[in-house]
């Protein structure tokens, strides 16, 4: 084993500068700017849905989308900032209540228009859906996964969660804007139910992940 | 090296007790002591080795006391110390000047000393140390050389088989001699001395199956 000193001594070996990180506002700022690059993309890619301005006066959707994207940015502002070790854990109820808002929608509009489900889902657009989803999910949580790497040494866990919120919020607020499906309830629980996985996905696995990608 | 006392020059020690004395032992971390680490670590961020080396010289002792609270085998203490420096080595990027330097030190330590007791934990549910009563077989039998062989009744046995099965158990088993050795002293072919090594063996299992049976 090596002795403490010459630990030390080779460290000092080792040190050459580094850039400190930029705040964590600005890191969150940069990632957003990123996933709305990613926007554009799929915007240039796929085109929007024509019906999207309709589809936005409904409250149900606008609400739907609103309270994802809301999810989705706070919970990318507490990703960022909860990755630094000195930084308040409580940070992390940051995108609560848009995510409440956005739970109390979808299960508002299961009660008003319950109707809506039962025409079905159609098995071949769900899989140009689920196309569309890794498209946009993977890169973003591939960027975050990188930009939030050095949290792998202390505390994973908590980021991964808040990681895989933001990434699944994000998603779900892009995705609405592209099916070609009415604005049924049906997308609304699809979307809440991908975040859902999402984000625990990145709890169960989230430790891995990070030590995959963590500084050494 | 530098570091150590005996091989630095006189005027770097001068300069090291003073540094050392203006400082207070401050156990909570906070004070002018890790004012004073903040601004090492932020020089060492820009690449300054000598603040890095002090800052890690002082810290250490820092960190093996903090460990000490959590730790209790003395054994793993160093360990442990050794993997927060690393750790704080390898982050020492997220580390803002602006802020105090001792909530962020103590959160990577902490988080690396619960690793390790968990890491600790996990190997010792798995695996017993070896001690001086495992060092035999747990075979009561195997435990005892006069049980284990005894040479006569091998002897014996041996003068029961065929002349052939006997010589080559004799040389290949009791001498260890190899199959090319045997060959040449008995002058029978390999194979033969193999199949005569196997024919002969499975005899003796026999008899030993046999007198075990009886007795």
């Amino acid at each position: 084993m090596i002795t403490t000193p010459d630990l030390i001594e080779s460290l000092v070996a080792r040190a050459e500068p580094v850039r400190r990180l930029r705040p964590p506002l600005a890191r969150a700022a940069a990632w957003l700017l990123f996933a709305g690059l990613m926007l554009v993309l799929m915007v240039a890619i796929k085109g929007l849905r024509p019906d999207l301005g309709l589809s936005l006066r409904q409250p149900g959707f606008a609400i739907d989308v609103a309270a994802a994207l809301a999810t989705g940015i706070l919970a990318a502002v507490a990703a960022f900032i909860v990755s630094l070790p000195d930084r308040s854990r409580l940070w992390l109820w940051l995108p609560v209540p848009a995510l409440l808002v956005w739970i109390v929608n979808v299960g508002h509009s299961c009660l008003t228009a319950w109707v809506d489900i039962q025409p079905g889902m159609h098995l071949g657009d769900e899989t140009g859906c689920v196309a569309a989803l890794v498209m946009t999910g993977a890169p973003l949580a591939l960027t975050l996964l990188i930009m939030l790497r050095h949290t792998a040494l202390f505390d994973p866990t908590p980021v991964a969660i808040a990681g895989g919120l933001a990434v699944a919020g994000i998603t779900a607020s892009l995705l609405p804007l592209f099916h070609n499906h009415d604005a049924s309830v049906l997308i609304l629980v699809w979307n809440l139910g991908i975040a859902a996985l999402l984000t625990a996905a990145a709890g169960a696995f989230g430790r891995r992940m990070f030590t995959w990608v963590a500084p050494r | 090296m530098p570091s150590s006392p005996s091989s630095a020059g006189p005027n770097l020690s001068v300069v090291k007790e003073s540094a050392e004395s203006s400082r207070t032992r401050d156990p909570a971390g906070r004070g002018d002591r890790t004012l004073d680490w903040s601004i090492c670590m932020a020089r060492a961020q820009e690449g300054d080795r000598e603040a890095y080396r002090r800052l890690l010289e002082e810290i250490a002792p820092y960190l093996r006391s903090l460990a000490a609270r959590l730790i209790q085998n003395r054994g793993d203490i160093e360990d442990a110390v050794q993997d927060a420096l690393l750790s704080v080595h390898a982050v020492r990027h997220t580390y803002d000047p602006m802020r105090p330097f001792g909530p962020w030190l103590v959160a990577i330590a902490r988080r690396r000393f619960v690793d390790g007791l968990r890491r600790r934990g996990r190997a010792a549910s798995r695996e017993t140390a070896l001690e001086a009563e495992h060092e035999t077989f747990a075979a009561p039998e195997a435990n005892f050389q006069e049980a284990a062989s005894d040479g006569r009744a091998v002897r014996e046995a041996l003068e029961g088989l065929p002349p052939g099965q006997r010589e080559a158990i004799r040389m290949l088993k009791l001498e260890e001699m190899s199959l090319k050795e045997a060959a040449a002293a008995s002058g029978m072919s390999v194979a033969a001395l193999k199949v005569a090594t196997h024919r002969g063996l499975k005899s003796l299992r026999k008899v030993f199956g046999r007198q075990g049976t009886q007795t």
